[in-house]
């Protein structure tokens, strides 16, 4: 009997501690006239907490909507589809005023937002894009085009090997079936394609994390010796594939060019050491765009559909200079 | 008495008016369906289940609404499917961990086939025939070949998730317009609240289920298999064909509920549901079935699944959460929830 | 010699030696110099190396995850487990003076392992206490458990500067990599540990039949107690192992996955989840089957869209293959080949 009071009590806090956070929500209205800022309500479902890029764009987009005094409900989808409906849905529940959000995958969305547009709840799109045919279903997106990532990469890649006879190439790619992983190859792809001399020799998965970028690199490099150059679809492959190098007596960006997509610090920091070679940026800092979209959206005004992520890529020397302002 | 084996001799089959006099009958009733291993575990995740909604309609204005209700169901359609598949192994005493990929796998024949011009009249019931084959075969490499279930099931999410990727490694949108419509339509059932035709096939799939379980001699081979093997046979059940067909079954529910998240989210996509499997096991758990079989109800799989659902609503009203509070917060009610099952159900030794 | 022959194909590690054989065989076919192994830098360099050092993590692990099966538990929380030591680890260092001194790594690595500790008697006590089943107990903390880690590194990596953690990872001692040195000590305290003493028999006697153990006295919730918490000390040497290879915390990704790697390799090397007889040797056969099959993938350049259904297919011939039908049917067909040899022998 003891053991059950106590296990109840104890049960009982545990439940009462979880449930006491800050103060819940209110609910918005749909909108009429401007609302004052501090009375709006975003709801924002966000694809998960993966990579440090990820979190770096959370951190910014709530930093950004708290010093604008926006009330802003942030939900995690753990990198589930069905999860970012649920929320959706759920924020349409909620009547808030803008629903934000960053789609895990493309297709899939004509439902829940439709559902959307019924209630009257203007959608934006954030990092990602849908497919849907109807594009009245959201009312801009913002964010990286991840083809044209690819692109300048491979750009690069050809203005470096003007003069070389044949180039090996090795390709770290992200995540099977992953948007950016995808599009990053087709871009670069579609640059390199146009000459014969470019090969990919080898191309495998790292799964966007360092651990995954070394172990595939340490293999290649032993069953492929003379490799010219590897292409990783994130800097953490590279930082990996980076270590695998060294492991093998080589010099990372002279025996072997490196060149990498997102331009998180540690990524920087090897492109000023010189063991990166290139780097395309993939920008995360979203936040100050996202609230001006909102207040838009507000004043009644419509924001432009499409708004690209203004984004920049570094070389070596761009990198020291660049260096002590990265933010992420 | 005794006086070797000091084991006091089991109490919980002594007829309750044993006890002392001055408890009320009412009382020893209450708490004797509370303990009873059958019933109470889902007794009171129902009751549990009641009890955060309360909470939840507490702290937030838009929460203690029908639809937030029924939205447990709209949107979880294909996990209680799910559970209730599972619910069929895990009472034999197995497990099925391919369920998520045979999910993802659905819908990836059903996008690419809709693509290429085939009508969802052939390709649903292509997918539920294709999803139950696997089932048979995951079936006959545990019986025939005396595998584990845990890692048959995960040999076969292997293959289901590999063939995802073969299929396709982009995700496909599905615009055919039969299909469409099953998707979107809503089924308005007066008060503004509303439910989508998936929640009917859903309700259907649970009363067939409880019927098979509960008013058939298969079902009640299954109780025996979890409840002890031999036995079952030295009572002459048809044991070797039962497991393979609970699997079989599971099989099928994956498929199906392959479809339900096909309509959810209307495209094919090869990385979806990666990690389903363990919300099912969970829903299942929760529900009050004991993984080594014997014990479990299939209602009790559909209330684990409401839970589940709950949790990620309060989590979505509330806002706040980053996203490791998040985890930790699921974690924390999921510990919460068993704890108290586990005690408020135990028996005095 | 034909004895030695019978017992070789009747033992349970015959079809899983035999894969791994089929594996090497494979990669050197596609890359000759995949067996070869050089000295370079006064350390052993070589694929093999690499698939030892890889596997590492992966083989303490599965160590740790056989005490728990073998008990007829499970322990779903170590890849949470691996995370949670290296977000530790990394922030002492990170957070300390002088990251590069072996004192503050000593510090990190000693607080990592305390932690992981109590993370193991935490599931021990709701799997042997409370009673709780081993995979929900366990599914707690692997849920809750990243969520800690990413709360530990705030969702960022942290990158460290520190040779000392480095050498834990990637290092070298003797030319041997310290990681695989460190796998060897684990293994043989646990073999020791165990089949030295009572105590494997004690665990076998609660895994196979956990009633009539309680019965002849044995202390089942101290063996729990025991086994969940080292098998969250081998998390937590190898989520140091893992983090130290990559010289960041990477709350997010470390040891993502490995507990199914972890309990494949426990039932490849053909301990039953049932619970009950383990064998360690077999859990190292099946860790070395499974790191060399995702070598195989890279040396052989198998597209990653193929990859888990080639997966699929190794996983499911050694099952079939350790299984007692197939046993049988080869038993039949030698005893078919047998009475020859007898009339042969007798005459």
């Amino acid at each position: 009997m003891k053991k059950r009071s106590i296990g109840l009590a104890a049960a009982g806090v545990l439940l009462l501690a979880l449930t006491g956070c800050a103060a819940g929500g209110d609910a918005g209205g749909t909108g009429e006239g401007p609302k004052p800022l501090d009375e709006l309500v975003v709801g924002f479902s966000q694809v998960g907490a993966e990579s440090g890029w990820r979190t770096a764009n959370t951190t910014d987009i709530q930093g950004a909507f708290e010093d604008a005094g926006i009330e802003l409900k942030f939900s995690d989808a753990q990198q589930k589809q069905e999860n970012q409906i649920k929320a959706i849905r759920s924020y349409i529940q909620q009547q808030v005023d803008v629903i934000a959000f960053s789609p895990v995958v493309e297709s899939g969305w004509d439902a829940v937002l439709n559902e959307a547009k019924a209630a009257g709840i203007p959608v934006v799109l954030t990092d990602r894009a849908v497919d849907s045919a109807d594009d009245s279903l959201y009312v801009s997106f913002l964010g990286s085009d991840f083809v044209e990532e690819g692109k300048k990469a491979g750009e690069w890649v050809v203005e470096e090997y003007a003069d070389a006879d044949d180039v090996k190439i090795v390709q770290l790619e992200g995540t099977t079936g992953a948007a950016p992983a995808i599009d990053r190859a087709e871009g670069f792809a579609d640059v390199i394609g146009a000459d014969d001399k470019f090969e990919i020799v080898a191309s495998q998965t790292g799964d966007f994390t360092r651990a995954g970028g070394k172990q595939v690199t340490e293999a290649l490099l032993k069953s492929n010796p003379d490799i010219d150059l590897i292409y990783a679809h994130n800097d953490d492959m590279g930082l990996g594939a980076i270590e695998a190098i060294e492991a093998a007596g080589l010099t990372p960006g002279e025996d072997i060019k490196i060149v990498t997509v997102d331009a998180v610090k540690d990524g920087m920091q090897a492109l000023a050491d010189g063991k990166i070679n290139f780097i395309v940026e993939c920008s995360p800092l979203l936040g100050e765009q996202l609230v001006e979209i909102v207040t838009q959206i507000n004043d009644g005004e419509t924001p432009e559909k499409r708004i690209v992520t203004e984004e920049t890529t570094f070389t070596q020397e761009q990198a020291v200079e660049a260096l002590p302002d990265r933010q992420y | 008495m005794s006086t070797l084996a000091p084991e006091r001799a089991p109490r919980s089959e002594q007829p309750a008016p044993r006890r002392s006099a001055s408890r009320p009958a009412l009382v020893e009733r209450v708490r004797d369906v509370f303990t009873s291993p059958k019933s109470g575990p889902v007794l009171v995740t129902a009751i549990l289940f009641v009890a955060v909604f309360a909470v939840g309609g507490v702290r937030y204005p838009a929460f203690l609404s029908g639809q937030v209700f029924l939205n447990l169901f709209v949107d979880n359609a294909y996990l209680i499917v799910l559970a209730v598949g599972m619910t069929f192994v895990i009472l034999t005493g197995g497990i099925d961990l391919s369920v998520g990929a045979v999910v993802a796998l659905s819908g990836m024949i059903a996008a690419s086939l809709l693509q290429s011009g085939w009508s969802p009249g052939v390709v649903i019931p292509l997918i539920l025939v294709i999803t139950s084959v696997l089932g048979l075969l995951v079936g006959l490499m545990i019986h025939v070949f005396e595998v584990q279930p845990f890692i048959a099931t995960l040999a076969a999410m292997f293959l289901a998730r590999g063939l995802c990727y073969v299929i396709s490694q982009n995700s496909i949108s599905i615009t055919e317009p039969t299909f469409v419509a099953l998707a979107v339509t809503r089924i308005p059932l007066g008060g503004g609240l509303s439910i989508t035709p998936s929640v009917v096939i859903v309700l259907v799939v649970i009363a067939v289920a409880v019927w098979v379980l509960h008013f058939t001699r298969f079902g009640r081979t299954v109780y025996a298999i979890g409840g002890g093997e031999h036995s079952g046979m030295l009572m002459g059940l048809p044991v070797a064909r039962t497991k393979v067909i609970v699997y079989v079954i599971s099989g099928f529910c994956s498929g199906l509920a392959g479809v339900l998240f096909t309509f959810y989210t209307l495209s094919g996509y090869p990385l979806s549901a990666i990690g389903t499997e363990l919300d099912a096991i969970a829903a299942v758990v929760i529900g009050g079935t004991l993984l080594t079989g014997g014990f479990g109800f299939v209602l009790g799989s559909v209330l684990g699944v409401l839970v589940l659902g709950i949790i990620q609503t309060i989590i979505t009203f509330e806002g706040t959460l980053s996203s490791w509070w998040t985890r930790i917060f699921i974690g924390g009610l999921l510990l919460v929830f068993i704890i108290l099952q586990k005690v408020l159900t135990s028996r005095r030794r | 010699m034909k004895t030695l022959v019978a017992r070789a194909f009747s033992s349970r590690l015959f079809w899983p030696v035999a894969m791994l054989v089929v594996l090497v065989v494979i990669n050197v076919i596609a890359f000759p110099g995949f067996l070869s192994i050089t000295v370079k830098d006064g350390h052993l360099f070589g694929s093999i190396i690499d698939i030892l050092r890889n596997g590492a993590p992966m083989l303490i692990i599965a160590i740790g995850m056989t005490l728990v099966i073998a008990t007829r538990g499970i322990d779903l929380s170590v890849g949470a487990v691996c995370a949670i030591s290296g977000a530790v680890a990394c922030s002492i260092i990170l957070g300390s003076s002088d990251p590069g001194s072996i004192t503050t790594v000593a510090t990190a690595v000693a607080v990592a392992v305390v932690i992981a500790l109590v993370l193991g008697l935490w599931n021990g006590f709701l799997v042997s206490v409370i009673g709780i089943q081993p995979i929900i107990a366990t599914l707690v903390l692997m849920t809750a458990g990243r969520g800690i880690a990413m709360l530990i590194t705030e969702g960022q990596i942290l990158t460290v500067n520190s040779p000392p953690f480095k050498a834990i990872g990637s290092g070298f001692a003797l030319g041997v990599p310290i990681a695989v040195l460190i796998a060897a000590v684990i293994f043989a305290v646990a073999a020791l540990l165990t089949r030295r003493t009572a105590l494997g028999m004690l665990i076998e006697a609660v895994g196979i039949n956990p009633e009539a153990s309680r019965q002849a006295g044995v202390r089942a919730r101290g063996l729990l107690f025991a086994v969940y918490t080292f098998c969250a000390l081998c998390a937590a040497i190898a989520g140091l192992i893992l983090t130290a290879n990559q010289t960041a915390a990477d709350a997010n990704n470390t040891g993502l996955f490995i507990e199914l790697d972890a309990i494949l390799a426990v039932v490849i090397g053909g301990t039953s989840l049932a619970g009950g007889r383990y064998s360690l040797v077999g859990t190292l056969v099946g860790a070395l089957v499974i790191q060399t099959l995702v070598t195989t993938v890279y040396t052989v350049g198998i597209s990653p869209i193929v990859t888990m259904v080639f997966k699929a297919a190794v996983v499911t011939a050694v099952c079939l293959l350790q299984s007692p039908a197939t046993t049988a049917a080869i038993g039949r067909w030698r005893r078919r080949l047998a009475p020859r040899v007898a009339v042969e022998v007798a005459s």
